[in-house]
């Protein structure tokens, strides 16, 4: 058994709507299955009872395999406490291969379970064990490190529960929330809002305090000292006991309290010291009471805890030692930040608090005698938290809210000392000591005791509106043929609208119409780029096949899905995918993921895509050329909508109702209503529009005023005239698109036609000989050629490919055959008579384009020349005539 | 000559409506000898401060001060002038200053502008050493002074960045107030209208966006996912790693720490491996990672972003020395530094050159070492990223700006500072092969604001208005309540009025200071104090402060500026000669009215000639209160179209040129609640005409005042409170 491949699907795919780890294992019929089988069982009989459930009855075959890897890789996440479940086993054409895929939650995890899964299987056939228990643990810990922290886990998942997309942009917990312009951010307990200023000046302790007196909160009284020697003149000012903390700091660290006597105020103040960096200290008078955090989230009181330090309670017999041992037992006691409470430590600093108690780690407390370890409550340190939200007194909440304003948080923690928190400050004599921004929501969420508090929610609650999803319109255009001019329509027709649109397609990235990336943009992370652009109202996303098998949609859901035409596929043969139904079911998978209020534009004339409606949880537009098609019919008949051509007009029909948008010849697009599929891609468009909820007379304007040419559309269906002759340069490179190409030119004027062409390597033999009958059926003269990038076929192959098309073919072309797209153009060019059409198949398209725009420039204002000249010319000049 | 006592006037006083140093000057034996009769002096003077020339003075022409020198006049006005000087050679410019005689034979008043009083009070004592060298004919040392002083303000006073705007601000209109004695932290506006800045930092500046753009890596990724050019680049492990990755970059290179600032650690255009491994040991020794990133060809320069907007730009040029044969490059090194431009600090424009590991390293690389005497005119690069000293504002292309905005927006900062490498600033950023090469949060605002070359850009506006919308200034009505008498009564009163009007009201007077339902401090505490704890307060948004004339000659006021100004009377003292010279009674009282904003009303009392006398020093409007219509300033004012609030047989009316008003009944305000305040039946008249000047109506009056005072037992709120409470 072998590991052939693994990937990550990270959005929503083929399989499910889950992030997927997507696996091929190989055997080898050498390999001993049944001693490895049965090794596994042995060594690890609870876990492989799980795995070994439902598994295939054949033990050797790769489907076995599969389930084995794949039900692995599942369950050890499960023992390292990740909750997932889902996991398929695929067959592969080759029947030593097998594809599984399974859930995953965090990418390092997944990763590491499947090494360990393939490690399992290794080792059981070679005779050796691993230490699971040990492996389980690491991976626990993995999983810990990298997934999100608890309170910024909290604040992800609340965004989530109310719909607003979440997006992690580094390995730390920096969170997109919401798309494009919508977008947040948080970082921690910190929004996008959370100030500089107020961080800094809750920063410095003694600025905070003075802040906080502005608004007559009240501080404890004390002042900034430069010296030990001042640290106890301090003291003595304010009346012992006092505390002594470093004026900038965070988590309590450095902070000393309960101070009675001159050496301790100045060891603190030498510890204190360290802690900040300009060595300023503050010592303030030591408050009676209680640590109460209180979490103020934009302007309200959220959730309060009363802190209490590490310690143990004697029982007259355990020496203290021996009662922090017993005591970290306590399960809920951890080494990380996944239990409510972290293990008591006897370190250095805890000896030290002994020792002023007057004890020692070997002393042995009498019965209910309580221990300290620490002088502060922090739950890193084994303190302990007890949730009091609901007991907070209202002057004391309001109070907090006041600090919080005043030092300029809108999340602020805010430590009050206290006797109690059900008391107005006035009377209990508290004081609030310390203002934190970017508080710890762990004690809040988890506390030790009482009630867990929604604090996540409440922080999303204060970034976003009610109802208020931070998402921005998104439209996803897939298909086999016509999705970049679909795509490029829509996004005309948004950008009418004044609205800014990011837009991603095959020649690019687009940002309020200027390209930020180039090449083919049509995958998740173009989509993702798109979705985190903060100037990007409307997103209308290109998507092709590619990017949904390798990694699934970037995005979760979207408003408006578009499936243009399955037709007779592309790509067939490729990932596993022989028949134009699997290729569908990609094609299908943005429409899966069209939001309940959202809108799939499906072409009602190509039954695959029809097929899909039942898919989409939103509602359903169909487009067509005929206004009598039976599925669009059937579907007005049931209240549905649809969008298509009667009488040479375009109309939206909603139900019984019809409204014509307008004469097929108004819209420069269609070209005067001879171009087949423009009709059908502005039918899409005007379609994706209608369902982002355009009115009539926007879709109007905009398809009014929307044509196929270099600058809008580059390479998909340009038409160019020159003198009496006309060039077509199109990306089309499978049958549908020949197809619709060859009735395109049927109702073009001309006298002969031409076409340059060469077909993918990557695509099935039938499929080249298919593009090939198609071409030799219907143009006079073809130049054929191949490039250097012929995607894994020997030199030639295509061309012979090509040629036996050709044969089958009605008709007896002449082919011509060169090497190189651009000498392929330049000749057919060259060779151009009046009155011909050339279809010039464009691949590296704005090199083509450039150079055959190039030519006729120069035609023009060149008479004497003659085109075949020029190219010539042009050629040499590009150094390609010499091979 | 003696200075007795010097006091700091914080706010708008007798003198200015701003703040100034007010000192108690003995002239002593010199009060016989004034300049005509001090030989030399005037000389002496001249050839210390020529500057002195633009001091018009009493004369109003420039030469003005030198003429009066001239024709003699007394030392305390030249410590006035010189003092004025001082802090315009070390500082800033200032123009403001008084020299009056304080009554008593030789003693004079010596007021100057002054905004830091440590500042000041050192320009004082500095001026009369001055004075006094030039009037015994002594030697002087002005510029070792002047470094002196120079250092005092650099470390008192506002930083030049923190300056700008709280001069734009001030120009608009809207109140600061500086929240620590040291550091640029400024408040802009009052209570519930206040913004904040620290240097260029808003209250808007995001904490999230500040740690994005520290993190260089991080940022690089952002910008990219946008379609901001940046360099290609990565986060290297060791040094052998930097090599590789300078290899699959592409040589030259830069190596730099991956968090960082002010090109801390930054080596630039490395070629050679030994370059590379040294380039990422001198970045990591800064404690973060180390990245490599592809070397940019071009200049760089800086690009402010405020707001959505690039406001300045700012090129400039590797620091260089440039060989004159003779001195070693160390040498040339120290000479430049000699240049007073050059220091370390926000308020240098030019950085002090320092030749560090990175230099030498670049030395190197040139074949030289600090030893080497570099020919005549050969210039020699010490460090690439030097300072930037060129405004280029005006060449900087569209396309640029957008993309420094489109950064900005992408890390999140309202301000930030763009470095940037291109050949041509005029050009896109894309056509150029140039780059954004770090995002910088809180940048320096010094090299737009005193550019070497080219014009000055105002950034400090710019910030002002990215931070203040065009209508708003930052204000909150403030009524100021003063008089002779009676003041803190009307005070107590006007301010339950606007509370029981909706306000969020802070209130000082003699019981003490509360900010709502909340007192801050009980007892007759300092006034300026206690109005400043207010003004401070983001909750409150409407002030009521009672002004004593003891409170406006010691200390000045709090606020700059008042939408209402209440004078119930003035009543002069006894004259007393021994004590210092006139009363200022009536000029103290006559501070707050000096300052009503243009929208607001001063709410005079016409049965009172010496308070009706400071009508005409008021820039809003004029409400008399009176208790008969019989009250002399009247007739005119109604005739005028003025307002006025009067008793008329038993009913306080409401009198706005010919139209009459009933207000309240004189019965409702004899049993009026007044909480244990003595009140009389006219202490009522201000109260209902400040809640008039305030904008409210005849019927909103009625109403709250019917509610608030109607006699029924005090309401405490805070007893009341339920729920946690939700402050907007």
């Amino acid at each position: 058994m072998k590991l052939e491949s693994k990937r990550l699907l990270r959005g929503p795919n083929r399989w499910s709507d889950l992030t997927l780890l997507e696996g091929i294992v190989k055997v080898d019929a050498a390999d001993a299955h049944d001693a490895c089988w049965a090794r596994l069982t042995a060594e690890y009989p609870e876990l492989c009872a799980r795995v070994f459930a439902g598994a295939p009855a054949v033990k050797g075959s790769a489907l076995f395999w599969a389930h084995v890897v794949g039900k692995l890789v599942v369950e050890l996440q499960v023992l390292a406490k990740i909750d997932v479940a889902f996991m398929l086993v695929l067959p592969l054409d080759a029947a030593n291969e097998a594809r599984f895929v399974a859930e995953y939650l965090e990418e390092a995890t997944a990763e590491r379970a499947l090494a360990l899964a393939v490690e399992l299987i290794d080792a059981a056939r070679a005779g050796k064990v691993l230490d699971l228990p040990a492996e389980v643990t690491a991976l626990r810990k993995l999983n810990e490190e990298t997934r999100l922290g608890p309170s910024t886990g909290a604040i992800a998942e609340a965004a989530r529960a109310r719909g607003i997309p979440v997006r992690r942009l580094t390995d730390g917990s920096l969170l997109q929330l919401g798309y494009g312009a919508q977008q947040r951010r948080v970082w921690a307990a910190e929004t996008d809002r959370t100030s500089a200023i107020g961080e800094a000046i809750a920063q410095d302790k003694e600025l905070t305090k003075q802040m906080l007196s502005i608004v007559g909160v009240p501080v404890p009284e004390g002042r900034p000292v430069e010296s030990a020697e001042e640290a106890w003149a301090a003291a003595q000012a304010v009346g012992l006991p006092v505390a002594v903390k470093p004026r900038k700091g965070n988590q309590g660290k450095g902070v000393s309290v309960g101070l009675r006597t001159r050496e301790a105020v100045m060891g603190a103040y030498t510890i204190a010291a360290k802690y900040d960096r300009w060595e300023q200290v503050v010592v303030e008078r030591h408050l009676e009471g209680a640590d109460y955090r209180l979490l103020v989230v934009g302007g309200r009181l959220v959730a309060a805890a009363r802190r209490d330090p590490p310690r143990v309670t004697g029982d007259g017999t355990s020496s203290i030692e021996t009662l922090v041992a017993t005591e970290n037992l306590n399960p809920l006691r951890g080494d990380d930040h996944s239990t409510s409470l972290s293990k008591l430590r006897l370190d250095a600093i805890a000896c030290e608090i002994l020792a002023e108690q007057g004890l020692t780690k070997e002393s042995v407390p009498a019965l209910g005698q309580v221990v300290v370890l620490r002088r502060n409550a922090n739950l890193s340190t084994g303190g302990s938290a007890t949730d009091v939200t609901d007991i907070v007194h209202p002057l004391v909440a309001r109070r907090a809210i006041e600090a919080a304003r005043v030092v300029g948080l809108d999340i602020a923690g805010i430590d009050l000392v206290s006797p109690c928190v059900d008391r107005p400050l006035e009377e209990s004599g508290g004081a609030f000591v310390e203002v934190n921004a970017a508080p710890g929501l762990r004690m809040h969420l988890e506390p030790s005791h009482g009630q867990g508090r929604a604090v996540g929610e409440a922080i999303i609650d204060s970034m976003f509106a009610r109802g208020d999803d931070a998402r921005i319109p998104i439209v996803a255009v897939t298909g086999t043929n016509g999705k970049t001019t679909t795509t490029r329509f829509v996004a005309h027709l948004m950008r009418q609208r004044g609205l800014r649109v990011g837009m991603t397609c095959t020649d690019g990235i687009y940002v309020e119409g200027k390209r930020i990336d180039t090449g083919d943009c049509s995958g998740p992370k173009s989509a993702k780029m798109v979705l985190g652009h903060p100037s990007v109202d409307v997103a209308v996303l290109e998507t092709a096949r590619g990017g949904m098998l390798r990694e699934g949609l970037g995005f979760d859901w979207c408003d408006v899905a578009v499936v243009t035409n399955v037709g007779e596929g592309d790509h067939l043969g490729m990932n596993g995918i022989h028949r134009v139904e699997d290729l569908a079911a990609i094609k299908a998978i943005p429409v899966r993921r069209v939001s309940t209020r959202g809108v799939a534009v499906l072409n009602a004339d190509d039954p695959l895509v029809a097929a899909m409606a039942p898919l989409c949880p939103g509602t359903v537009i169909f487009f067509s050329r005929h206004a009598e098609s039976p599925v669009v019919v059937r579907h007005r008949a049931s209240g549905g909508k649809a969008i298509v051509v009667s009488q040479g007009s375009v109309v939206l029909a909603d139900g019984r109702l019809e409204r014509r948008l307008a004469s097929l010849s108004e819209l420069p697009i269609t070209q005067g209503g001879l171009v087949g599929f423009q009709i059908e891609n502005l039918l899409a468009a005007v379609g994706a529009g209608w369902g982002l909820g355009l009115p009539l007379e926007a879709l109007r304007f905009g398809a009014e005023t929307f044509a196929s040419h270099l600058g809008t559309v580059p390479g998909r269906f340009n038409v160019v005239t020159h003198r009496d002759s006309t060039v077509i340069l199109d990306y089309g490179h499978n049958a549908s698109a020949l197809l619709a190409l060859q009735e395109a030119i049927s109702g073009m004027r001309h006298r002969r036609r031409k076409v340059v062409y060469t077909a993918a390597g990557d695509r099935r033999d039938e499929d080249i000989i298919r593009q090939a009958e198609i071409l030799g059926g219907f143009f006079h003269e073809v130049y054929i050629y191949e490039d250097q990038c012929t995607r894994g076929r020997a030199d030639g192959e295509v061309l012979r490919l090509m040629r036996e098309g050709f044969v089958r073919a009605e008709g007896s072309p002449r082919i011509i055959q060169l090497t190189g797209e651009l000498r392929a153009i330049g000749a057919a060019i060259g060779g151009l008579e009046p009155g011909d059409l050339l279809l010039c198949q464009v691949d590296q398209v704005e090199l083509a384009l450039e150079f055959v725009t190039g030519l006729f420039r120069q035609a023009e204002s060149r008479s004497l020349s003659s085109l075949a000249q020029l190219a010539a010319a042009a050629l040499a000049a590009l150094g390609m005539m010499g091979g | 000559m003696q200075v007795r006592n010097v006091v700091a006037l914080k706010g708008p006083n007798i003198w200015a409506n701003f703040p100034v140093l007010e000192a108690l000057v003995d002239l002593g034996r010199y009060e016989d000898l004034p300049t005509d009769k001090l030989p030399g002096f005037t000389d002496r003077l001249m050839e210390w401060l020529p500057s002195l020339i633009e001091h018009r003075c009493s004369e109003g022409v420039r030469g003005g001060f030198l003429q009066r020198l001239r024709g003699g006049t007394w030392l305390g006005h030249v410590l006035e002038h010189v003092t004025l000087e001082l802090e315009s050679l070390a500082h800033l410019p200032v123009g403001f200053g008084r020299a009056r005689g304080a009554g008593e034979r030789g003693v004079y008043k010596v007021v100057v502008r002054c905004d830091e009083p440590v500042f000041g009070e050192a320009c004082l004592t500095a001026g009369r050493e001055l004075v006094m060298a030039a009037a015994e004919g002594k030697s002087f040392d002005l510029a070792s002074e002047l470094t002196r002083l120079r250092a005092i303000a650099e470390k008192v006073c506002l930083g030049p960045g923190t300056q700008a705007i709280v001069d734009a601000a001030r120009a608009r209109g809207i109140p600061s107030v500086r929240l620590t004695e040291r550091s640029n932290l400024v408040q802009l506006g009052y209570g519930k209208a206040q913004r904040r800045i620290w240097t260029a930092e808003t209250d808007g500046t995001a904490a999230v966006a500040e740690s994005i753009a520290q993190d260089k890596e991080l940022t690089r990724k952002l910008l990219r996912s946008v379609g901001v050019p940046v360099p290609e680049g990565r986060v290297v492990a060791s040094a052998e790693d930097a090599w590789a990755a300078a290899l699959e970059l592409g040589l030259p290179v830069v190596v730099k720490p991956q968090d960082g600032n002010w090109g801390r650690g930054v080596s630039i255009r490395l070629e050679e491996r030994a370059a590379v491994e040294k380039g990422f040991q001198i970045a990591a020794n800064e404690g973060s990672g180390v990245v490599v990133e592809r070397f940019v060809p071009g200049s760089q320069y800086r690009v402010l972003v405020v707001g959505d907007e690039a406001v300045a730009a700012t090129g400039g040029e590797a620091d260089h020395i440039v060989g004159d044969g003779q001195r070693t490059i160390a040498e040339l090194v120290e000479r430049a530094n000699q240049d007073p431009s050059r220091g370390r600090g926000p308020s240098h424009v030019l950085t002090t050159l320092v030749l560090d590991d990175i230099s030498l390293e670049l030395l190197r690389r040139q074949g030289l070492t600090p030893k080497s005497v570099p020919a005549s005119g050969r210039t020699v690069v010490i460090h690439y990223n030097g300072d930037l000293t060129v405004d280029v504002t005006d060449q900087l292309s569209p396309e640029v700006a957008a993309s420094c905005a489109l950064a900005a927006r992408t890390v999140g900062l309202d301000i930030a500072g763009m470095d940037i490498i291109a050949e041509d600033i005029s050009r896109s950023l894309e056509s150029q092969g140039g780059a954004v090469i770090e995002v910088n949060a809180s940048p320096s605002l010094l090299m737009h604001l005193r550019p070497l070359k080219g014009e000055p850009r105002p950034v400090g506006e710019a910030i002002v208005d990215h931070m203040f919308g065009a209508d708003q200034t930052g204000r909150v009505p403030v009524v100021a309540v003063t008089g002779s008498r009676r003041l803190d009564t009307v005070a107590s009163l006007v301010g339950r009025l606007v509370s029981a009007a909706g306000y969020e009201t802070g209130v000082v007077d003699a019981a003490g200071v509360r900010a709502g339902d909340h007192w801050l401090e009980r007892g007759d505490v300092s006034r300026r104090a206690g109005s400043l704890r207010l003004l401070l307060n983001p909750l409150a948004n409407a002030f009521v402060f009672a002004v004593t004339e003891k409170s406006v000659l010691e200390e000045g006021l709090a606020f700059d500026g008042c939408q209402v100004a209440i004078v119930t009377d003035v009543v002069e003292p006894p004259p007393n000669p021994e004590l210092d010279g006139p009363s200022h009674t009536w000029r103290a009282l006559r501070t707050p009215v000096d300052i009503v904003l243009p929208s607001g009303f001063a709410v005079l009392n016409a049965d009172d000639p010496a308070t009706v006398s400071m009508t005409k020093f008021v820039k809003g409007k004029v409400m008399y209160f009176a208790r008969s219509l019989a009250a002399p300033p009247l007739a005119d004012h109604l005739a005028a179209g003025g307002t006025a609030v009067v008793l008329e047989q038993e009913r306080v009316v409401l009198l706005k040129g010919r139209v009459r008003e009933e207000l309240v009944d004189a019965a409702a305000l004899a049993s009026a609640d007044a909480r244990g305040l003595t009140v009389t039946l006219e202490d009522w008249l201000p109260v209902l005409a400040a809640g008039i000047a305030l904008g409210m109506t005849v019927q909103a009056v009625q109403s709250v005042f019917s509610n608030e005072f109607d006699g029924r037992p005090a309401r405490d709120p805070e007893r009341e409170a339920t729920g946690a409470a939700t402050v907007g």
